[in-house]
């Protein structure tokens, strides 16, 4: 009956974990480009839309919706990424190494998470839009 | 296997976000205006990018084959049809957040 038990925890967890990882594949779809662009391609070489624009708006940190656009797409992407690479791996003939390919994995996904919310909660909580413009 | 190593280029660029947040969070902000403006980092980006729409265009057509759309007796019979839906709808979405973050 304990067996059972277990094999139906590990079995709901297993679904779960996959179920983030489908969420994470489509989040990676459809709002990790756009922030790819604006963020890292169209800033640093003046494109549309953020030509004119603020640092401020480039970096997305100036509201509650904006923080969570962040942590929503970077956190899903990460999810996703690790987790495929990670199931890939083994499929690569690193079958032996598949617990040690899965722990450092999820280790990743959740150092990354954590520092994430770290960085963002840091960022809403004590933004100073002065200091931007001192260096624009 | 492309599709598999897209995931690659998705991991690594979260986590070279990460890195910019941390730079910003420190207050440090020509530090991050020299990493986003480094042509290294530039370069990435612009492969992550394309890995990124490599990424969407794989899944939307794995939407299509799993979740065949039924319209009377007729009903969807090519993932194209979901590739170009889904792709109408990543520029939808794509606009949008440039209008609530950007241009409003």
């Amino acid at each position: 009956m304990d067996k059972v038990k277990k094999e139906y925890k590990s079995d709901k967890l297993h679904a779960l974990l996959w179920g983030v990882f489908s969420v994470g594949g489509f989040i990676a779809a459809f709002l990790l480009p756009v922030l790819i662009y604006i963020d890292n391609i169209a800033y640093p070489l003046g494109l549309w839309p953020v030509a004119n624009s603020s640092l401020i708006k480039i970096v997305f940190m100036v509201s509650l919706l904006s923080t969570i656009f962040v942590f929503i797409t970077i956190g899903g992407s990460l999810f996703h990424g690790i987790f495929r690479f990670k199931t890939t791996l083994p499929e690569l003939g690193l079958k032996r190494a598949s617990s040690l390919i899965s722990a450092v994995g999820y280790i990743i996904i959740a150092v990354g998470l954590i520092a994430l919310a770290y960085y963002l909660f840091q960022l809403y909580h004590g933004f100073d839009p002065s200091l931007f413009h001192r260096i624009i | 296997m492309i599709r598999e190593l897209t995931s690659f280029f998705i991991s690594i660029y979260a986590i070279i976000y990460i890195y910019q947040l941390s730079l910003l969070a420190s207050g440090d902000f020509s530090s991050y205006d020299l990493f986003v403006r480094n042509p290294a980092t530039i370069g990435f980006s612009i492969i992550a990018l394309f890995f990124t729409l490599y990424h969407a265009v794989t899944w939307f057509s794995l939407m299509g084959r799993i979740q065949v759309v039924k319209l009377g007796p007729k009903k969807t019979a090519t993932p194209l049809q979901a590739i170009a839906i889904n792709l109408l709808l990543l520029l939808i979405i794509a606009y949008a957040i440039v209008y609530l973050f950007i241009l409003r």
